[in-house]
């Protein structure tokens, strides 16, 4: 610990600029690993979540990019007939997010209402902390309370049991919800179109629709749920009979698209998206490693009397190649806390803004994908380092102890 | 580079760590201007692309390392040169210009690639100036050699 010590403060301190100029690229190597890890783990959970969505038989809609939306130009007349060929003629999954109402709670956030039906809710398997599953066979009626899920963010000020009085922004008009249970913390939806990017569900209330809920809900909630609408148990014939009567309702033109299409798009896009973020991780790391290498060997060439000399008093290879990657070790772990910092500020800084659908819970704020992208930093700076501190002491080898000490 | 501090080996090295800043500079240019297409693809690229500033500063501490370590090894060479007639300003002015000459080099060069790939000429003057100012500081730690 002495001879550390010694090493520390007398020898790589002395020249502090190549200190924090390898703790710069080391920080760089880092950040580099910690995003693509986030961004590639991130992708590939909300690919587990849509997986479920790619099974025989379902279909997802998407509006075609060529089709000119004029809302204005349709009526809930249009919409309505929509739903009701939707009812006779198939099973379907609806699920829409977004609306947000004021509600009082600990935490001063805005709350976002999600609406789904039965279908919908069962193909994703939502897990709950507390209570029961949503009921969806309840009588749509005023003066009844609609049994109602809860983010983790809303459960001290709305256990289960208790009622919530909101003014409803799809029924336009105020309605009683029941708690029925809380979600597990940190629950969340990956948009189907953007699979690295997620809503959390911590203050959130998943409102269960039933046909004659959507009813009598406005346009914005019965358009919104088409946009996204996932059709079970059909084939692609009668999709295309769908299409028709949503085009000559709405105006607009929907393609619908199978498992197998889903299954090819992930490949040809998101499959090529990764391998382009691996391979660019990949070179950084390489550019970063390399220039690492050169700082610590200018580090060498001007610490080698220091080095030489304490190897001429007694000091073995072994010892020192130990001071190295004690010493990287401590460059290494003061960037894994810059890195930890910022993610927890980032998280932190969710809470700060009152957003309430990226606000996340987890120990300083940091959640799973977090933990485990630092863990591969961890890993990743194991390997730099050894390649590093290994091409020091190759370095110091090759120099005659009795030269060094002349230098 | 008769009477110069650099040989040539220190030239190249300064010339490849002026390049590589140059080249970072322009390669975040250029990925901005591309179509990266799918939203996972601009989302990853945009984690670099909004501290470009700031990630290339990080980087051109490598051109800081290397005036430091080149002006620590010729110290004897700058005491030795005092010692048989030269002074510490002719020392000081012929080693600001030789790197001024190299950072001119390279910065024509990225010009050129710039005027190519149609990209704004101004993109990389900041990092003219940066590299003036370590050039500058540095010329100031010569004097530190003048007593060996």
């Amino acid at each position: 610990m002495k001879i550390f010590k010694f090493f520390i403060t007398k020898i790589f301190l002395r020249k502090a600029i190549l200190s924090i100029s390898i703790i710069l690229l080391l920080f760089m190597a880092n950040y580099t690993t910690f995003i693509a890890t986030r961004s590639i783990l991130s992708t590939f959970q909300g690919y587990q979540e849509i997986k479920c969505m790619n099974q025989e038989g379902i279909y997802i809609a998407n509006l075609d990019p060529d089709s000119d939306v004029d809302i204005d130009a349709i009526g809930e007349n249009g919409t309505q007939i929509v739903y009701d060929y939707l009812n006779n003629n198939f099973n379907y999954a609806f699920y829409t997010d977004g609306f947000m109402v004021s509600l009082p709670n600990i935490d001063d956030m805005e709350i976002s209402l999600c609406y789904m039906n039965e279908e919908y809710y069962e193909l994703n398997q939502f897990e709950l902390s507390q209570g029961t599953d949503l009921d969806f066979d309840y009588q749509f009626d005023k003066d009844k309370e609609i049994p109602i899920l809860i983010g983790k963010g809303l459960s001290k000020t709305y256990p289960v049991g208790s009622t919530i009085k909101i003014e409803d922004p799809v029924l336009e008009q105020p309605i009683t919800l029941i708690v029925q249970g809380v979600l597990k913390q940190n629950a969340y939806h990956s948009n189907f179109y953007a699979l690295n990017s997620k809503n959390y569900y911590n203050f959130s209330i998943f409102l269960p629709v039933n046909a004659e809920f959507i009813k009598n809900a406005n346009i914005d909630l019965q358009l919104n749920g088409l946009m996204d609408i996932v059709i079970l148990q059909t084939t692609k014939e009668k999709t295309v009979d769908l299409s028709e009567v949503m085009q000559d309702n709405l105006g607009l033109k929907f393609n619908f698209f199978s498992q197998e299409e889903n299954f090819d798009y992930f490949k040809e896009y998101y499959l090529y998206s990764l391998k382009i973020m691996s391979i660019t991780t990949l070179i950084l790391l390489v550019i970063i490693t390399c220039l690492s290498i050169w700082n610590a060997l200018v580090s060498i060439r001007l610490m080698l009397r220091d080095f030489t000399i304490n190897l001429l008093v007694g000091l073995s290879y072994s010892k020192l190649r130990k001071i190295f990657y004690s010493y990287f070790g401590i460059l290494f772990f003061i960037n894994l806390i810059v890195i930890f910092s910022i993610t927890a500020y980032n998280r932190y800084e969710c809470w700060l803004r009152k957003d309430a659908t990226f606000a996340t819970y987890g120990f300083f704020g940091l959640i799973g994908m977090d933990w485990f992208a630092l863990l591969v930093v961890f890993l990743s700076d194991i390997i730099i380092g050894k390649i590093i501190v290994e091409n020091m002491l190759r370095k110091i080898k090759k120099i005659p102890i009795s030269l060094g000490v002349l230098q | 580079m008769g009477r110069s501090l650099f040989r040539f080996v220190d030239a190249l090295e300064l010339c490849t760590a002026y390049i590589f800043c140059f080249f970072l500079n322009l390669l975040f240019d250029y990925v901005k201007t591309l179509d990266l297409g799918p939203y996972i693809l601009k989302d990853f690229f945009k984690n670099f692309t909004d501290y470009q500033t700031l990630i290339i500063f990080l980087f051109t501490f490598i051109v800081i390392v290397f005036h430091y370590q080149m002006l620590h090894r010729k110290k004897t060479e700058v005491y030795c040169r005092i010692l048989v007639g030269d002074t510490i300003l002719n020392i000081t002015i012929r080693y600001s210009l030789d790197c001024l000459m190299i950072l001119g080099f390279v910065y024509l060069l990225s010009i050129l690639i710039n005027v190519y790939l149609n990209f704004n000429l101004t993109s990389n003057l900041y990092l003219v100036f940066i590299f003036i100012t370590y050039i500058l500081i540095s010329a100031r730690q010569v004097r530190k050699y003048e007593n060996f």
